[in-house]
């Protein structure tokens, strides 16, 4: 790899401020980071590591079932968190995708998120649950929706200097799906990512979330598919309808791993079955 | 009881402690004095012409010691490109530097102008006559290459409603060039037994298709490596990571004009080899002229990207291929058109392409194969060169045929199975090989006869034939005043070879397993060795061994009749000792006693010797099943199930044996299944494990092994080299039995979850 300055600040304020400098990265697990240096693809100026800021990891639950990520929580505990697992589990599920279990334990999902692939598996688990990025600079703090953090590829609404805290997941879903479709059973990248979250009163779908990964230049939301679900009782039609409304919000590319056709395809696939999934979660 | 103590013993492999251990010595870690790192330029176009090479820059940065293009060959020889690059990474020049980051940026700093050519990747395109050519208007006049047209269309003349449109597509395209020079083809194989028209006439059932089969990469877990160094009186050493020391080392003299053996090859532990181990310049040939020119040791070693650019994978192939039988079940005739993806050189295992004929009494059959040109790197062996995907194409349209005449695929292919003493097409009668108790007792261990499969399950069965090779090689074995034994040689242990030579030696000698030792030596020491590849360690070392073994044999018994006093014939050699047979009380003198007597007697120490050349090998079959489930709104494939029997004629060392089978059945899988390299507008678009997909532990289950022993006349203990035949048959049963879980036929591979949908949905299925 190329030759880089180390900086290992202990503040927020101080991370900040050398971030804000030119060709500077941040270093939170690595495993993006660090193998796309030795390949020459990156070639920061300046490493800013974030592992000596206190506080910026761990998952702590509040009195309504709302949590609260850590930006340097390793995706092996966002896994591992039973909370996550019992409110969340389309990111619980979203977080067992990723490489391998060392890379897990190495990788935080401030990284996964903040690398801003739409590819990235954490990331639909994130927007079924409505969750706010709270982002921290110099200059202070500001709190965005996960749905509007996204630009395009490896693109977000971060500015110079500002760096990704925490993630908030307000009151849960009654039952959530994550599913990747993938080629390799583990260690694979999503050729796409559908979840999926409802909340059930008395039978009828109260709220629905549907997240997208890997179809379109930033993760969504599939808005349409999820208003269709909203105040009706499940049937498959409906979600056949839902289905279909979601592939048509997608808007993939073609690329080495499959066509932009058979992705849409498995929009409508895979939005049913995680919709099935999550009311069979919500009526248990 | 076996009536072998020592061979046929599941024993621990005699490399096992420094492989555990980290103890074994591979390429990366050779690091002599000064060593410098040397970095390969290498082509950013697919096709281009070069206009210039400018390494000025690149020679003023620090700690850059030495840079070689084409000019730095003093024999001519082709290393580098020179005007003309013809594939993504083909080598323009080299760099040797203190650091690794200096010569990765020394690489970057030479200058390369380019004049971007078109490009062609696809066999199909490529054979146009309209096609960029590779090698200009250069082309051999070979007898039959102004007749693909005409071959085309003889084998496209049926009704058949199939899904060859490439073929037929081509088929329309050439009818115009009929009389036209084929400007891309490097090499052409024909063979032609009995009549296949006829064959096709009698026929009551004829099924074609066109069978598509990707390139993929050998996948070592070692990237190619050397070390050189080139000392003040002109001698070179090379560390190398390679299958074939010695090939190396002739490979070195001819391509750099050094007398032989002023070249010394070090074979390194070898982190896989699969066949694509034994290139001399991919970096061998570089490091040597790096450390002629630095005059320092210099280790040029390959990331996993430049494997993709750079490897000799496997050839992908196109295979017409159509097959007539009797509705009773007789096969008739079969006849394949087969274009080997031979990439920017020729030599693409063609002629596997009568492989189409399998193990079966086909009367009639005829194969036209042609290698062809396309803008990617050179291939080279991998597992049973070829023969996986020819096998692809029988095996996959025998199971249709068995469906159309409805006969369970098991039992027609047992029908038309050959047997001892019927005639071979190519000439001589068939020996004696289990070929119907090796599928019989993959039927039986996978529970075919009555197997059951839920909705979207199926269950597949191919079987695939490979012959062993045969080579030179010599052995040493030293007998010690310990009782112990040594064993000096050259060749490369690969997947166990060394253990099951030391198991040999051990048997024959009478001595404990523990109590023998194998040192392999380089070449300015050892006796020559083939190379490891083409399943020939075991029979033609195993063959050279008993030799030696042998050989020590006679001495020791000579040693105890002069020192017991007794004629030879009352000897017997048994527990490490000499006894006299009709002594009583017994009488007996041991191996260490007779080595320490040696040191003292005219005839001197005991020291076997054996060499061996070649004996006629016997074919080999491996049979397979898998029960899959396919999920048909996803496309995706699960295996519940997979079964490998193979016929190794003696299983020297059982457990070796069923890591072989085990290794190359999920070889087989993946290129089924996964493995691709993929190529764009500029070359190879998946350079590495990302989106080159290799199978982990969780994508399959334990392969259960079935071994079969119908002893080989001259192998060692009846033993048949055991490496290639379990990947042949794989890529089949995996397509046979997707094709029974959800009755459609897949043709071009890998079969994935995108392919299967889109069959699926040709058939009408809603997901």
């Amino acid at each position: 790899m190329k030759n880089f300055e180390y900086f290992e600040p202990t503040t927020l304020a101080e991370a900040s401020r050398l971030f804000a400098q030119e060709h500077a990265q941040l270093l939170a697990g690595g495993t993006d980071l660090v193998i796309g240096m030795k390949a020459y693809t990156e070639t920061p100026q300046s490493v800013i590591s974030l592992q000596q800021i206190p506080d910026l990891d761990g998952i702590t639950t509040d009195t309504d079932n709302g949590i609260t990520i850590g930006a340097m929580t390793k995706v092996r505990e966002v896994e591992l968190s039973e909370d996550v697992q019992e409110h969340h589990t389309a990111l619980a599920e979203g977080a067992s995708e990723i490489g391998s279990i060392q890379i897990r334990n190495l990788a935080t999902i401030g990284g996964n998120i903040a690398h801003a692939s739409p590819a990235a598996d954490t990331v639909a688990g994130l927007l079924v649950a409505d969750a706010q990025v709270s982002i921290a600079s110099a200059e202070g703090e500001r709190t965005v929706p996960i749905n509007e953090l996204f630009t395009g590829p490896g693109q977000t609404v971060l500015k110079s200097g500002e760096i990704i805290t925490q993630f908030h997941l307000p009151s849960p879903a009654s039952g959530s799906h994550y599913i990747k479709h993938k080629i390799r059973e583990v260690m694979d990248l999503a050729f796409i990512g559908v979840a999926s979250a409802v909340n059930l009163q008395n039978g009828v779908i109260k709220d629905a979330r549907i997240g997208l990964a890997a179809v379109a230049p930033t993760p969504i939301r599939a808005t349409e598919a999820e208003n269709l679900l909203k105040g009706k009782i499940p049937t498959p039609e409906l979600l056949q309808q839902a289905g279909e409304a979601a592939a048509a919000a997608a808007s993939p590319i073609s690329d080495l791993r499959c066509s932009a056709e058979h992705r849409k395809e498995m929009v409508d696939v895979l939005t049913r079955r995680t919709l099935r999934y999550a009311l069979d979660r919500a009526t248990r | 009881m076996s009536e072998y103590s020592v061979v046929g013993q599941k024993l621990p492999r005699v490399d096992a402690v420094e492989k555990v251990t980290g103890a074994a010595q591979y390429g990366a870690d050779v690091h002599p004095a000064g060593m410098l790192y040397g970095k390969i330029v290498r082509s950013k176009h697919a096709h281009a012409n070069i206009l210039s090479v400018d390494t000025s820059e690149a020679e003023k940065l620090p700690g850059v010691r030495a840079i070689i293009t084409q000019d730095d060959v003093p024999s001519g020889r082709r290393v580098f490109a020179t005007d003309k690059v013809l594939y993504l990474g083909e080598p323009l020049a080299a760099v040797a530097a203190t650091d690794p980051d200096i010569a990765e940026e020394a690489a970057e700093l030479i200058k390369i102008e380019y004049e971007v050519l078109p490009v062609v990747q696809d066999v199909i395109e490529s054979i146009k006559p309209s096609a960029p050519r590779l090698h200009g208007d250069a082309t051999k006049d070979g007898p039959n290459r102004r007749n693909i047209s005409s071959k085309i269309k003889e084998l496209s003349n049926s009704e058949a409603d199939d899904n060859s449109n490439e073929i037929r597509k081509l088929e329309a395209e050439l009818e115009k060039y009929a009389d036209e020079v084929y400007y891309n083809i490097s090499a052409e194989s024909h063979t032609e037994a009995g009549d296949v028209k006829k064959g096709f006439a009698e026929s009551d059932v004829v099924v074609e298709d066109t069978y598509f089969i990707p390139r993929v990469h050998q996948t070592y877990m070692e990237p190619h490596v050397s070390v050189a160094s080139a000392d003040s009186s002109g001698k070179i050493t090379v560390w190398a990571s390679t299958q074939g020391p010695f090939a190396i080392r002739s490979g070195i003299a001819g391509t750099l004009g050094i007398p032989l053996t002023q070249i010394n090859v070090i074979g390194t532990t070898m982190g896989g080899g699969f066949g694509g181990r034994f290139g001399v310049i991919i970096t061998h040939v570089p490091a040597v002229l790096l450390s002629q020119k630095s005059g320092r040791p210099v280790r040029v070693q390959m990331t996993r990207e430049e494997e993709f650019l750079d490897g000799r994978p496997a050839p992908g192939c196109v295979i017409k291929l159509k097959t007539g039988a009797t509705k009773d079940g007789h096969i008739l005739a079969r006849q394949a058109l087969a274009f080997w993806d031979s990439g920017s050189v020729s030599g693409a295992s063609i002629g596997s392409t009568i492989r189409v004929r399998g193990v079966y009494k086909i009367p009639n059959i005829k194969v036209d194969a042609y290698g062809v040109h396309t803008n990617k790197s050179g291939t080279a062996a991998y597992r049973a060169p070829g023969a996986p995907q020819a096998i692809f194409a029988g095996e996959s349209q025998l199971d249709d045929i068995a469906e159309q005449i409805g006969m369970d695929p098991v039992k027609f292919r047992l029908m038309n199975m050959r047997e001892e003493g019927d005639a071979v097409p190519a000439g001589g009668s068939e020996p004696k090989v289990g070929y119907k108790e090796t599928l019989e007792a993959v039927a039986d261990a996978a529970g075919w006869w009555d197997r059951e499969a839920d909705d979207n399950q199926g269950w597949g069965v191919a079987v695939g034939d490979w012959t062993n090779g045969c080579g030179p090689g010599g052995v040493y074995v030293s007998v010690h005043e310990d009782g112990s034994a040594r064993i000096f040689h050259g060749s490369m242990d690969i997947t166990g070879t060394d253990t099951a030579i030391t198991q040999i030696i051990a048997e024959i000698l009478t001595i404990p397993y523990e109590n023998v030792t194998i040192r392999r030596g380089d070449t300015d020491s050892a006796p020559y060795s083939t190379g490891s590849g083409g399943s020939v360690v075991t029979f033609t070392m195993g063959n050279t061994a008993k030799l030696a073994a042998e050989d020590a044999r006679r001495r020791i018994l000579e040693l105890a009749s002069e020192r017991l006093n007794t004629n030879e014939d009352n000897l017997e050699l048994r527990d490490g000792a000499v006894h006299v047979i009709t002594a009583d009380p017994p009488k007996s003198i041991s191996l260490g006693e007779l080595a320490a007597f040696s040191l003292s007697t005219t005839g001197g120490p005991i020291v076997g010797k054996g060499s061996f050349a070649r004996q006629p090998s016997t074919p080999a079959l491996a049979a397979q099943i898998a029960k899959v489930e396919v999920d048909p709104d996803t496309g995706r494939t699960r295996v519940l199930k997979l079964v490998a029997s193979q016929d190794v004629g003696f299983a020297i060392n059982p457990m070796a044996v069923e890591g072989q089978i085990e290794g190359g059945t999920v070889q087989g899988y993946a290129w089924a299944m996964m493995e691709e390299m993929q190529y764009g507008e500029n070359g190879n678009i998946n350079p590495g494990f990302v989106d080159y997909r290799v199978p982990t532990s969780a994508d399959l289950p334990t392969v259960q092994s079935v071994i079969v022993e119908v002893p080989a006349p001259n192998g060692p203990y009846g033993a048949k080299g055991v490496g290639e035949p379990p990947i042949t048959p794989t890529l089949a049963t995996m397509a046979n039995a997707v094709n029974d879980a959800i009755g459609v036929r897949i043709t071009e591979l890998p079969i994935k979850p995108e392919k299967v949908v889109e069959a699926l949905k040709n058939n009408g299925h809603e997901a």
